[in-house]
Order: C-alpha cells, then structure tokens, then sequence
C-alpha cells in the first residue's frame, strides 16, 4: 500500500494539544480543539436522543441503513484518503470512521441491534466512543474523496458531516466555529468576520480609489441596487484579506456591464452550516434568500469560495422548496461566460510566472467547475502547468470541512492535512498557485509558509484584474473618480 | 449420504433461494422505497442523474477508476468477482439442474473457461484472505464476518473443481458434493442478511448517495422542537 507518512516528530507536533489539562478534565473531551464549555453528564443519552430527533425529520435513515448494508470494509478509500496516507493510523481510514457512527446506528436504530442488546447487552454507546468519534469527524477535511473510491458508493463525507451534526446538537463542535455562526445569525454585523457596515463602505471605496488609479476606469461596487441581475455574496473575509479578487470581480463587472449588487443588510456568503450543522446551514441559507429577495435580484451570485457555493447552490433549493429560490451561480462560471461570449478582453500571455491551478474540493468533486478557470488561465499564461491528479480526483488543500478556520489545529492541518497537498505543489514546481476559494487560500497560504515552499497563493480573479483590458476611458470615468467619490460612497447617502 | 444430498439439492436448495430471493426483494424494495420517501421529502428535487449514471457505471465496470488510484486488494476483488459471478451462473452441469428441474436453460460456458475461472477465483480468495491478515489497513477494518464469508465462498468452489477434475471414490464424491451443494444453501440463506447484499444494492450506492443530500426544508424549525431548543442560542 502506498503511503507518503509522516515523521514521528511531525507526528507530535501535529497532534500536541494546546488546550489545558484543567478544561479537558473539566470537558471530559481530549479533543485538540477547543469547545465551549457544555453539558457533560449522561452524554451517550444526549447523543442518542440528538441522534433519534434527526432521524425522524431528515433523510438520513435511508442512507444509514443502505451503507450499514452494503460497507465491505475493503479499504480503498485509505489510498484516496491524504489524513490516512500522512498519518497511516486506523482512527484516519473513511471507512473506520464511518463504522464509528453506523455501528451506534446499527447498535441503537435498527431491529437486529437492538435484539442483539437485549441478549447480550454490550456494545452500546459510551463516553469514550462519542470522544473516538469528537477526534476522528474533526481530523477529517470532508473533502469527499473517500466517496468517489469507494467501490460500495458509501459517501463517506456525508457520515461525517452526520456525525459532526449530532456532535453539534450536544455541544461538542469547535469553539471557532460556532463564534462565527453566532455573529453571523445573532450579532450585530451579521457575518463571520464581524464586518460593520461602514468599515466595508469604506473598504470597497477605497478599492475602487486603487483601481481607479491601476486601470484608469471607473469601476465600483454597488451597493444595495434593487432589481439588479446578481445579489453576490463572497465569503465576506474576502473583504478582509482579499482585496484583489474582489477587484478582478469588480472589474470584470464592469466590462460586461450587467447590474450586480452587494447588499448592507447581508453580504457574508460563508455558511459553516455546511461543516457541522443542517440546523445552521438552513438558517444561513435563508438570509441570503432574504437579502436576495429584499433587493429584488434576480440571480444569486458567490465569489471565490468553495463550501459558499456548494452550500448556497446546492441548499437555497432545498431549503426554499425549491420553487421560489433564485438561481445560484459561482463567479468563476460568470466570468467564463463572459469570456467566451467575448465581453472581457484579457491580454494574452500576460502572466510570465509558472501558474497551477488548485481545485477546491466543493467546486471540482462534483464536476461543477473544472475546465473553465483552466481554459481561462491558460489564455493569459504564458507557463500553465497541471498538477496531478486535478479536476474531480484532486488533492484537498487540507484546511477543508471548517478545519482552515480552527486556528489552534495549525500544524495538524500543514503537517498531516495539507502534507500531500505540500507535495503536489513542489512537484508542480509552480510559482503561483491559483486557488479560487477563501478557504484553501488561507489554508494554501500557511501551508506554504510552513512547509517552506516558495509559491504565492492567488484567486483566479487576481490574475483576471492583472490581464484584464479596457477600452479607452470616458470622461465620466476620469471626473467622478478623480474627484475620490467612489460609488460606494454614494450609494451609502 | 444420497439421500441427504438428494434433500440438500432438492427442498433445501429451493428454500434456501426462494429466501434469498425473498430477503433481496425485501431489501431492495426497503432501498427504493426509502428512497422514494427521502425524494418525496426533500426541498430540492433536482437529482444529477448524469453525474449519478456515470458514476453507478464507473463501479460495476472498475477499470477507470483503478487506472485513477490503484489499490493491489481491490484489483484482487475485481478478479474475484469476474469468476464469483460467472462460473455459478453459467455452468453447464448447473444449467442442466435448471432445465431438469424448472425446464429454463440458457447458454453456457466452455469447460475450460468454466475450470479456468473457477481455479482463478479459488486462488484470488485465497489472495484475498491473505490480503486481509498481511495489508494493514484492510487488516485494522477486518470484522470476522469478512474472513468467514471468503472461507465460505471457497467451500462450493474448490469442492465443485475437485469433483469434476479428479478420480475420486464415489463415496468422496457424495461427501464433497454435500460440502458444495450445502455450503451453496447456506449462502444463499446468508446474502441477504449480510455485506454480500451489496450484489442487489451497489447499483443503487449513487442515487442513495446523491439523495442523501437533498435534505428536507424547515430542518431547523423541526429538530429544535424535538429537542426542545426553540429560541436557544447558536
């Protein structure tokens, strides 16, 4: 079997827990990760009623029952698995971590289970196996991998993402999520990275300053126009730390001249629901029908962010009964298409660096996005090189399933998580790395500091703002913005 | 002896098939209809069923997917799988039984493809059992349910090669076509209720799969009132 492992000095520095002997004691959780302080007293019943009451109103009955059935233990998804190729140990197999929860189903849910209690009454749930599972759901990136080698056609992410939901529902979920999630759906800026209103006003008119002076044309954002074609909504830390994708989607904008809009009253597409609750994940959804909606929009539109796509893709359907959800598209298949209908002008060859492309695991695994940023790329790159595997079958980044947001488990996810990631980048020998989703970017970013590979991580709409080419400016372009009167000043009188 | 190999193959055969045909119906019923229910359910019914289609091909016929990451023991299991599913459906001296008994018959195959597969399949369970004890990984998943099953399907196939490849006294004949005929029973009897169901299921692994994510709305509103969180906080 191959495995790419790592040194036991890796090992240690990857599983060191940095959280006080006093909380575990006091949490009775020796997870590496921290969780608010929470009810510890009969845990096994908490979990198992959590796990009743989700049974009863989801779908999740159906699957559990099919994979109890079909699960043949053959193990080929370790070899898809970069957990269990880094760490080479049982606990990190999909499919050992699937049984971990099917077992407790096949144990407490079904007939034969519970007959086989009433005569031999063992293998019920305890403490200890709720705290297996607490570690092992949360080593895994939910890149999903797993579930296109398994010969059985057991969706390993989606037991995961299960176990992860009724761990959440008795309060084991790490602290740094449910902090976001809990500014995002009750605090008072109504996203995950805690931006006011007036700080992003301020943050998209000075961009529009800076591209104004890169480009010579009057490029904005709008703000909260009714009826416009596209409602979008990045993973609002883009407005943070990722100044020039949200340029690139500016700009592109501005060459196509449809009508898109960011709303004040929510412009956070991240949605961590997706990573641990379906409770979250619905009521995140529906604030971004609501906005979409209060402004009139036609079209739903996510930046560079892999799980805000899949999530507002994939759920708005299912959470707004599918007939009155908007339509939902991803920026990147905005921009191809406004490509290929020739509406953007992107000069040839004009990045000279030696560029690969990182597919994010929630755009690629379901071949939603795979040729088009390539098509792109390779138009205005003059050095593309591919990285291998890639498309439907590439390597997550290793920072996937909400793990890149849990700071303290830094060096499990550059050392184990990202180790074949780290590998694949050196052998692609690539200077810059294009990774168009929020996460990976972070998650790339630190993985490369430290791993000490020597190659920047962009978004696709980065290199799309350095290629990009307009006509020669209007006068109205010249007046307005060289006055220092961006649009988003304006629009927020 | 003859006697009992004559119950084996006659009453016990058909009620051991009949049972298995009965617990497969039963499961792949429980299978559609559940998701019949898990459709009907859900906010979004939109399935990629091209995607569900490709993918549901791409594992009963493996090659690409091996080609994509290859794996020594899953290889051994395809090879095993080809003779496993071959050889006991299209045997002569089993079609004969068929066509004695019910008057169906259908082609077969020729003796020597039939001995080649048969020694084929013998030696990749063997593979394949050894795999189990020496691979780590598929060592660490092992139950004991996966290593009877192998033991068990070899039963019927090396006690069928050994009475139609070498001299043996009538007596040994009797004794082993028990062995095969009453191990043949017993898997019958075993399939459905056990992994080996995967042979009526696995077509169905993608759609369960592509459902599985197709939640039903007001999620939250319903759990919360189960569980008594209403107006909790996040």
């Amino acid at each position: 079997m191959r495995t790419n492992q790592i040194t036991d000095e890796e090992r240690l520095k990857a599983f060191k827990s940095v959280k006080k002997p006093e909380v575990i004691d006091k949490q009775k959780l020796g997870v590496r990760y921290h969780v608010e302080d929470f009810d510890v007293n009969d845990r096994p019943r908490g979990f198992l009623e959590a796990f009743a009451a989700i049974l009863k109103h989801s779908n999740y009955r159906m699957v559990l029952e099919h994979f109890s059935r079909v699960s043949a233990r053959c193990s080929h998804c370790a070899v898809a698995c970069q957990v269990y190729q880094a760490t080479g140990r049982r606990e990190d197999i999909p499919c050992y971590r699937s049984e971990l929860l099917l077992n407790v189903y096949r144990r407490h849910f079904t007939l034969g289970g519970l007959l086989k209690g009433r005569i031999a009454s063992g293998d019920y749930l305890t403490d200890e196996k709720i705290r297996e599972m607490a570690e092992s759901f949360w080593n895994c990136t939910a890149c999903r991998r797993c579930a296109l080698e398994c010969p059985m056609g057991i969706d390993h992410g989606l037991i995961t993402h299960l176990g992860r939901y009724i761990l959440s529902e008795i309060g084991i979920v790490p602290r740094a999520l449910v902090v976001s999630t809990r500014e995002q759906l009750e605090g008072p800026t109504r996203n995950t990275s805690a931006v006011p209103v007036p700080a992003l006003k301020d943050t998209l008119e000075f961009l529009e300053d800076d591209m104004f002076e890169e480009k010579s044309v009057k490029i904005s954002f709008p703000l909260d126009v009714q009826n416009a074609d596209y409602v979008f909504f990045p993973a609002v830390s883009d407005f943070l730390m990722e100044a020039e994708t949200l340029m690139g989607i500016a700009a592109v904008f501005r060459a196509t001249g449809d009508k898109w809009t960011i709303g004040t009253g929510y412009y956070d597409g991240i949605n961590y629901g997706l990573f641990y609750s379906d409770r979250i994940l619905e009521r995140v959804i529906k604030n971004i029908d609501v906005e979409t909606k209060r402004l009139n929009g036609k079209s739903v539109l996510i930046g560079e962010c892999g799980h805000a796509s899949r999530s507002a893709k994939y759920f708005l359907p299912t959470f707004c009964c599918d007939k009155t959800a908007s339509p939902v598209l991803n920026i990147i298949e905005y921009t191809y298409k406004a490509w290929k209908d020739g509406k953007i002008k992107i000069k040839p060859d004009v990045i000279t660096e030696k560029v690969a492309y990182h597919d994010p695991c929630n755009l690629a695994r379901q071949r939603w996005i795979i040729n088009q940023p390539r098509e792109m790329l390779k138009s205005f790159c003059k050095n593309y090189v591919e990285m291998t595997p890639s498309g439907e079958n590439n390597i997550c980044c290793g920072g996937g399933g909400g793990t890149v947001s849990i700071d303290e488990i830094r060096p499990y996810r550059t050392t184990v998580g990202g180790k074949l990631k780290a590998d694949q980048i050196r052998k692609s020998g690539c200077e810059v790395l294009v990774a168009p989703c929020a996460n990976c970017k972070k998650q790339l970013r630190e993985l490369v500091e430290d791993q000490g590979i020597n190659c920047q991580i962009v978004g696709l709409h980065d290199l799309i703002y350095k290629a990009i080419e307009f006509d020669v400016p209007q006068p109205a372009d010249t007046e307005e913005l060289s006055n220092g009167k961006g649009v988003a000043q304006k629009e927020g009188k | 002896m003859s006697s009992i190999l004559e119950f084996a193959r006659g009453p016990l055969f058909r009620l051991c098939f009949a049972l298995m045909i009965l617990g497969l119906a039963r499961i792949l019923f429980l299978d559609v209809w559940g998701a019949y229910k898990a459709l009907r359910k859900a906010g979004d019914k939109k399935m990629p069923w091209k995607l569900i289609l490709s993918r549901t091909w791409e594992w009963i016929f493996p090659l690409k997917r091996m080609k994509n990451n290859f794996h020594f023991y899953s290889l051994l299991s395809i090879l095993f799988h080809v003779g496993l599913i071959i050889v006991p459906v299209f045997l002569f001296a089993h079609i004969q039984l068929w066509k004695i008994s019910v008057g169906i018959f259908w082609p077969s195959l020729p003796f020597n493809w039939a001995l080649i597969l048969t020694v084929s399949t013998i030696v990749f369970a063997f593979l394949m059992l050894l795999g189990r004890i020496i691979i780590k990984p598929i060592k660490e998943l092992s139950k004991g349910q996966d290593y009877l099953w192998l033991l068990l399907l070899l039963v019927p196939f090396t006690t069928g090669f050994i009475c139609v490849n070498f001299s043996i006294s009538p007596g040994t004949y009797q004794l082993l076509m028990l062995f095969h005929v009453l191990s043949a029973d017993v898997i019958f009897l075993l399939i459905p209720f056990s992994k080996i169901a995967h042979c009526v299921l696995v077509p169905l692994s993608q759609i369960i799969s592509g459902l599985a994510w197709k939640f039903p709305p007001r999620t939250d509103d319903d759990i919360c009132t189960t569980l008594n969180k209403k107006g909790a906080p996040v």
